[in-house]
């Protein structure tokens, strides 16, 4: 029987060689990504454990993201206590405050490569799937389990095929494609799977877009979201870790798959969709929601805060005014992201519409900081989750969307089809 | 510490389907370093007496995907420190589920148990046979069979316990 991406890249992992799904397997990890969670819960786990030593001081990237710069002194002593374990255990990779947010910053800096196994102490970690590796989220204790030991047990997680093909109209982006498929799967209807998704539309995709699609296969309960290299990933290789030996990895013809979706956006073409309070999988048509009244406009997140979200938002911002009844906040995914949009005019372009441009962390997306709602608040967001106070008060409501229709409502107030705004 | 998982004895608090972290304990509780303090705001958002009323044994039931979202080891670690002593879904999200064993809090899947159960019933959850009893009627619901490693974790007490056991 033919392997899937999953088996295979587990597979890979483990002193036998194979890996099949349902079993149970202890898998050597090649690479582990931590954030506030070392400071605040890992290091006393370390500590409870006993260990003095890490498995691999090469291995191990510590992000300072979910509150960068520290919001009060709390998030203050988590992020010294990071910056302490750096220190002592030279940890090579970290990014203090400065940097962005991990699931951007760990690409950025080449960190991940085809056919890895990656761990990271975040549900997103799901998002380097992009790159043809298995990542998947996990907490404290299984983090602290793999610094001493660099090993984690996984069950090899069934999958589940969906194959796309035709192209995403204009103003459409691949989050609408992903508020599509978690919306029709449900918010467990990948529970415990891994999603390969495959076709035509897959491999012309960015980088960027591609990201968006495996990070929120976190949203239908999905353990990865895998992807197989295309000519962005080679060309991003190449550009972010040359020299480094790498091989894709692609699934066997007759592998076995629980489930096989077809979607065909050249006979079905799909609408900007948003995600309605309070679940990423209450997707609709925007046209269901449009006029809706806006408090915030959000743009930022692992999700959604990189280059090709930035530009789509300046072009259809650009020489306008943000509506004066709403806060537009834009937090670019990383300082790159954010030096590359200044230099392309993209960031004068939102401070010039009334936008408020904040450096890069998660912030508001994890009701953290820089944009936190009030009760009886409403956010359009292009984050990843609006599960009723995640983005501050209880009683805040929060709806999800594409970039473009984030920044065309702002434009209007109101939630707003990008594609009434060209 | 060896954990009992035969008679855990508590009052039911029930739950629909999509619990998520954030109903469990809100992101912005997460730089709390002190756990007690934390508990204190378990399952603010949808039961805010919960943290004061709940009592030592208290068993959370729960419809489909309890614990999705966020990988935050917190959710289960606070309901740990309030004293629950099981929690018994439908169904739970994966990190969520392997995060409870990792710190010791035991977890049963019972089909359609939200249909039998509701507030406030006393029940017994017998996690090395896989059943949860109705104190009052003696009405027994089968769950699923734990894996031996998940039963041998809760055992310990969790991965840190076994961790220092095997070391």
């Amino acid at each position: 029987m033919g392997k899937t991406l999953a088996e295979k890249i587990l597979g890979s992992h483990t002193k036998k060689g194979d890996a099949t799904a349902g079993e149970i397997v202890e898998a050597t990890v090649d690479f582990l990504m931590v954030h506030e969670v070392l400071g605040s819960r890992i290091i006393p786990i370390l500590e409870e454990m006993g260990v003095e030593k890490v498995w691999d001081p090469e291995r191990i990237l510590v992000v300072n993201d979910h509150w960068a710069p520290a919001k009060d002194s709390m998030s203050a002593e988590i992020h010294q206590r990071n910056r302490q374990f750096v220190a002592k255990h030279s940890i090579k990779h970290f990014c203090d405050v400065n940097c962005g947010i991990c699931h951007q910053v760990l690409p950025e800096m080449g960190l991940v490569k085809p056919g890895d196994l990656v761990i990271g102490s975040d549900s997103h970690s799901t998002s380097y799937g992009a790159f043809n590796a298995f990542s998947t989220g996990l907490a404290a204790t299984d983090s602290a389990l793999i610094i001493a030991t660099g090993k984690c047990w996984f069950r090899v997680p069934e999958s589940l095929r969906i194959n796309i093909s035709g192209d995403l109209p204009d103003m459409v982006m691949s989050k609408d494609l992903i508020l599509k498929i978690v919306t029709d799967l449900g918010p467990d209807g990948a529970n415990y799977k891994s999603i390969e998704f495959h076709g035509p539309t897959m491999d012309s995709m960015s980088i960027e877009s591609r990201m968006t699609v495996a990070n929120m296969s976190v949203e239908a309960g999905a353990k990865s979201g895998l992807m197989t290299v295309n000519d962005a990933v080679r060309m991003w290789m190449a550009t972010r870790a040359p020299g480094v030996k790498w091989k894709e990895v692609v699934p066997d013809d007759d592998a076995k798959y629980v489930e096989q979706i077809d979607i065909d956006l050249q006979k079905e073409p799909i609408d900007p969709i948003v995600a309605v309070p309070h679940s990423p999988s209450n997707g609709k048509p925007v046209s269901e929601v449009e006029g809706v009244e806006l408090d915030q406009a959000f743009i930022g997140s692992c999700t959604n805060g990189r280059l090709e979200d930035l530009e789509i938002a300046a072009r259809i911002l650009k020489g306008k005014q943000v509506n004066p009844g709403l806060r537009m906040i834009i937090t670019p995914a990383s300082r790159e992201t954010y030096l590359q949009a200044l230099r392309l005019g993209y960031i004068e372009t939102f401070i010039q519409a009334g936008a408020i441009v904040t450096n890069s962390t998660c912030g508001a997306c994890v009701g953290g900081h820089l944009g936190v709602l009030g009760s009886g608040e409403v956010c359009i967001s292009s984050t990843n989750r609006n599960f009723r106070g995640r983005m501050g008060h209880p009683e805040s409501l929060v709806y999800l969307a594409s970039p473009a229709t984030v920044a065309a409502s702002a434009l209007k107030g109101v939630i707003t089809d990008p594609r009434s705004v060209r | 510490m060896v954990k009992k998982l035969e008679q855990i004895k508590g009052r039911a608090w029930v739950f629909g389907n999509n619990v998520d972290t954030d109903q469990i304990i809100q992101g912005r509780y997460l730089t709390l370093l002190d756990y007690a303090e934390m508990a204190k705001h378990a399952f603010e958002i949808p039961r805010p007496e919960f943290a004061s009323a709940v009592r030592k044994n208290d068993i959370i039931i729960a419809g489909r995907n309890f614990g999705g979202g966020s990988s935050r080891e917190e959710a289960p670690q606070i309901l740990v420190r309030t004293g629950v002593g099981c929690v018994v879904a439908e169904s739970f999200a994966r990190i969520f589920y392997r995060n409870g064993f990792n710190v010791g809090l035991p977890l049963m899947t019972v089909p359609e148990v939200t249909a039998v159960v509701r507030n406030g019933m006393k029940l017994t959850v017998d996690l090395s046979e896989g059943t949860l009893t109705v104190d009052e009627t003696g009405e027994v619901l089968k769950g699923d069979a734990l894996p031996q490693m998940m039963l041998d974790l809760l055992r310990a007490g969790g991965a840190v316990p076994r961790f220092r056991q095997q070391k």
